[in-house]
């Protein structure tokens, strides 16, 4: 194929940046009053063509001749710094970018099309029905500038806008208290990862002079400041760790998880598309991006790699006991990210990517079957007050069950491939990390189809007064294309017949391949972690530590589904027997290791005392000082307000004073 | 020479008490007959003051004082009506308030 | 005027001052007797000084002492007396007697002008309004005074200064200067008689003034219209809003703080 042209991928960009947030525009303006329930076409048409711009931009990079597939699209300057230097709105346009813009628009547009049904009952739309649509379309745009964003600064515009929709879209059902506790409660905590965000891009300036991605990398890699004087040790891992701070925020890492549960209170398609499968992932994809910095501090991506195991046999553990379908689903994904995370800490940036990648159909595909199963049962989504829907839902039971299936790792579906590679990486490097990441793949695959068996199987149990239905044509149809994507999505990354890692390589040759302590010291120049063919043909031993390991971890999800399905359909006493044997180990996962309670009692109560503090010193203090500097005005009009009485004589008389007075003055000179 | 300062002086001393009453009375009516005694002063001294001049201009502007006062005491007089039919009372200070 | 005379003039002044004070209506014991004996006394003192040295003697001088005492001893009664009807009445007495002054004056036409429009047309008026606006006996109003000693105490302080250099032109009275014009209509014809006093005033307004004559005209007939707008117009009754008493009352009863 042809070189690729920057003029092209500037317009394909603006497109892609545009079209949503025409379409927010248009849903947002005329919605109210002239489309109402036509309010979706814009949102879809603008997601549509995004979708469309980035499927051709990912065909042009990866027509791109080897060694130019990534390539810096300058817009227009934007702030210009002086010294000739300036911070630009231009597009960094990758293999990463590419399949992060693909990901994105796809499944965005999906779940757009999904909501066209899902947000009406009966054929009538809800409430905020053109609402919903304008901050599902400006998501998307936000998402895309944080994914095509050339420099940190527009990174970090991105990074807020998707917070501020994500705010949005929590509270969508905002006169329910629950929701707008939630949506703040998302804001407030991203808020603290935010804050080390910041400080990070404001180190790196300080450091770097600069924000461009590639000035930046480059340096890194030089190893010199702006100036050509070396990085100050511990610099690089001061950046990183203030950088990790966002991205544990927004992608509910470790300790700062609290808040994507409770963001499950915004309408299903928000949780699947921006608590699922795009905004959580972005600071994976900022690690990603970042990882010359990351890679070269081997602090930091130990740091990283800890926090994503951690978390991802900490909310695995909860998944066990949760009974809300979405709630299960939110800690399932925040153990998928800590997969990712754990993918990138080990140096293997391209095998978290593809977890991303095939992540988000599956998870995508879980929570849009989760929403069409509240949106039969009437808004109801507790596990324990309903089951047996295989027969109710039959359209709904499939999809679900391929999504779960490939959540839990079985063979052959997405899930699969994408965890096993991260795995692999894991124990090679961390072999503790790689148990965990073990134990965490056998829970999954437990607690998914604990959550299926309870839900779908059994003797039908519908809630009173819900007529239950099958989804209509809207609905269904973007679940079976997920489901196509959560069966195939692995295959592409697959060896063999897999290209993924291949495409990313070139991203990731010069930060973490690079970097990796092994392959440094082992094969220098050649980047161990691309499960490249060439690696495997070199040695036999590699071929049981890594088949050894798909059969391993095969045969765990497979085990913890038996295991699900003995505990959930067969002995449905056994639950209850273990619930009851071990109450506190079932109170504290319940209970979600009393992380909430913690933060209450260690932020937000000394917070709130605080606040209560300065509202007596604001009532007290500052009050009374202001009472003081107003008494002068109010004693002096106190002592004037006489001469105001308002009686016309009284004025003539003071007249008469003054005339006097003057008259007897003129006179007497 | 007569300078006729004794009806000058005595123009100043109505003016005065006019003015006294116009200040101190609370009844309409009794302020604007007090205002009427004023324009007595006035017109005594302007005619006064004619005589000391021995000129009529004086006689000329006692008449205009006199077209004046009668249009001030039909407007209010008219007015003190008004007044008194929305309050039933002629006190001025019921009319303290800069409001309808 | 000398020194003594004016120091003379103020005393007397403060006097009728202190009169005048005591005599406005007001709540509590009444000083009436006072306030009279005070100005009586003020009132004399005053003709005395004013016949002493100012009046230069002639046949007209008795007429001048009488009148003038008549008008201010009227003018006090209208300012203090407690019922507008008295005060009316007492007001066209002041007008008579100012009249009669401007005939000493040689001011006929308008001395007769005043009474016709003054005692005849005016005072009607106003005993009219004051039969419509009728209360049953002295409303409070009446019966108490506004800022009395302030306003007195102004009054005076006023009249004292003006009247107390009354004469002072003594020895600067300006050259006559007679329009040629009203040469024949000048002050010496107008001595002559009534007759001759109207002709001039009549051509002088005719000529001079013809254009002040008209607006005049045009002014009574915008005030008549106004008088007669505000008469037909319809009125809500409401009751008396509660406001202060006296000066600065409403005021004092607000808090500051």
């Amino acid at each position: 194929m042809a070189e690729i042209s920057p003029d092209t991928l500037r317009t394909l960009g603006i497109i892609i940046l545009l079209a949503p947030l025409g379409g927010a525009a248009i849903s947002a303006t005329l919605g109210p009053v002239f489309l109402r329930g036509r309010s979706h076409w814009p949102a879809i048409l603008g997601v549509g063509a995004a979708f469309i711009a980035a499927v051709t931009v990912l065909l042009q990079v990866y027509g791109a001749p080897a060694g130019q597939s990534s390539i810096l699209v300058p817009v227009y300057s934007w702030i210009g710094l002086g010294g000739g230097r300036n911070v630009s709105v231009e597009f960094l346009i990758d293999p990463l970018t590419s399949i992060m813009l693909v990901t994105v628009t796809g499944i965005a547009l999906l779940i757009v099309i999904y909501s066209r049904d899902y947000m009406r009952h009966h054929d009538h739309p809800e409430r905020g029905y053109e609402r919903f649509f304008a901050y599902l379309a400006l998501f998307v745009f936000a998402m895309c500038v944080l994914v095509l964003g050339g420099n940190f600064l527009l990174l970090y515009v991105g990074w807020e806008a998707v917070g501020l929709c994500s705010y949005l879209l929590i509270g969508f059902y905002y006169p329910k208290p629950q929701a707008a506790a939630a949506a703040k409660k998302a804001f407030l905590v991203n808020r603290v990862g935010d804050f080390g965000f910041g400080l990070g891009i404001l180190l790196i300036y300080l450091t770097f002079q600069d924000l461009n991605y590639d000035r930046v990398f480059e340096l890194v890699q030089a190893g010199v400041t702006a100036t050509g004087a070396p990085i100050p040790s511990g610099r690089l891992t001061a950046i990183a760790l203030l950088l990790l701070c966002g991205a544990c925020g927004k992608s509910a890492q470790l300790p700062l998880h609290v808040w994507l549960p409770d963001a499950m209170e915004g309408p299903s398609p928000v949780s699947a598309l921006i608590h699922a499968a795009t905004m959580v992932t972005a600071g994976v994809f900022m690690i990603a991006r970042c990882g010359a910095i990351f890679s070269a501090s081997g602090t930091a991506m130990a740091v990283v790699a800890v926090i994503g195991a951690c978390t991802a046999l900490f909310a695995a553990t909860i998944s066990l006991v949760q009974t809300d379908m979405k709630r299960i689903l939110a800690y399932s994904t925040i153990s998928q990210l800590g997969y990712m995370f754990l993918g990138i800490g080990v140096f293997a940036a391209d095998s978290a990517i593809f977890h991303l990648f095939t992540h988000a159909f599956f998870k995508a595909l879980l929570f849009l079957g989760a929403g069409s199963v509240m949106h039969a049962m009437g808004g109801v989504i507790d596990v324990r007050h309903f089951g047996g829907l295989r027969s109710v839902l039959p359209w709904t039971f499939r999809v679900f069950l391929i999504g779960s299936l490939a959540l839990a790792g079985v063979p052959l579906l997405s899930g699969f491939f994408s965890k096993d590679e991260i795995l692999h990486h894991a124990l090679s490097m961390y072999p503790v990390l790689g148990i965990m990441g073990l134990v965490t793949a056998f829970l999954t695959a437990f607690y998914t189809f604990r959550m299926v068996f309870l839900a779908f199987f059994g003797p039908a149990r519908i809630p009173e007064g819900v007529h239950a239905h099958e989804s209509g044509g809207w609905m269904i149809a973007p679940m079976l294309v997920l489901c196509v994507g959560a069966i195939a999505a692995g295959y592409v990354g697959n060896e063999g017949v897999g290209v993924f890692h291949k495409f990313l390589q070139p991203v990731f040759a010069e930060s973490f391949v690079a970097n990796h302590p092994h392959a440094v010291s082992a094969m220098p120049g050649v980047h161990s972690t691309v499960v490249a063919v060439a690696s495997e043909q070199a040695s036999h031993a590699s071929f049981w530590s890594h088949y050894g390991l798909m059969i391993l971890s095969g045969a765990l999800s497979l085990f913890g589904i038996a295991a699900a399905f003995f505990i959930y359909v067969r002995q449905p006493w056994l639950a209850s027997l273990a619930r009851a044997s071990w109450p506190e180990p079932y109170q504290v996962l319940w209970n979600k290791y009393y992380f909430d309670e913690l933060y209450d009692q260690l932020i937000v109560t000394p917070a709130r005392r605080l606040g209560r503090f300065c509202v007596g010193l604001d009532d007290y203090l500052i009050d009374s000082l202001l009472w003081m500097v107003t008494a002068v005005p109010r004693g002096l009009a106190f002592t004037l307000r006489g001469v105001q009485s308002g009686l016309l004589q009284g004025y003539a008389l003071s007249m008469v004073v003054g005339i006097a007075i003057l008259v007897v003055f003129a006179f007497s000179f | 020479m007569h300078d006729h300062a004794e009806y000058i002086i005595v123009g100043a001393i109505l003016f005065a008490l006019g003015l006294v009453g116009f200040l101190s009375r609370r009844n309409l009516i009794v302020i604007f007959l007090s205002t009427e005694i004023m324009f007595q002063g006035v017109v005594l001294n302007v005619v006064a003051f004619a005589r000391l001049h021995q000129h009529l201009e004086g006689q000329a502007f006692g008449l205009f004082l006199l077209v004046i006062a009668a249009v001030e005491a039909g407007l209010a007089l008219g007015m003190v009506v008004l007044l008194f039919r929305r309050r039933g009372t002629l006190d001025a200070q019921a009319w303290s308030l800069m409001r309808g | 005027m000398s020194a003594t005379t004016s120091y003379l003039l103020y005393s007397i002044f403060a006097l009728g001052g202190a009169g005048v004070y005591a005599l406005l209506p007001r709540r509590g014991t009444s000083k009436t007797l006072i306030g009279a004996l005070l100005a009586i006394a003020a009132l004399v003192a005053f003709l005395v000084v004013v016949a002493m040295r100012f009046v230069v003697p002639d046949s007209s001088t008795p007429y001048f002492l009488l009148f003038s005492t008549i008008a201010l001893a009227a003018a006090v009664r209208v300012v203090t007396h407690t019922r507008p009807v008295y005060s009316s009445l007492y007001f066209v007495v002041v007008v008579v007697a100012v009249a009669a002054l401007l005939v000493l004056l040689q001011a006929e036409f308008l001395a007769v002008a005043l009474i016709i429009i003054y005692a005849g047309a005016i005072l009607v008026t106003y005993l009219f309004v004051i039969m419509l606006a009728q209360q049953v006996g002295a409303p409070t109003y009446d019966r108490s005074a506004r800022e009395p000693f302030l306003a007195t105490f102004a009054g005076f302080v006023l009249m004292a200064a003006i009247a107390g250099r009354a004469g002072d032109w003594r020895g600067q009275t300006p050259t006559r200067t007679i329009p040629v014009a009203f040469a024949e209509t000048g002050p010496n014809q107008s001595t002559s008689g009534s007759t001759s006093n109207t002709r001039s005033i009549g051509a002088m307004l005719m000529t001079k003034y013809v254009l002040v004559v008209e607006l005049s005209g045009v002014l009574l007939l915008v005030s008549m219209i106004g008088a007669i707008s505000l008469a037909r117009r319809k009125i809500a009754v409401e009751g008396v809003p509660r406001v202060g008493m006296v000066l600065g009352q409403a005021g004092r009863e607000a808090k500051p703080f």
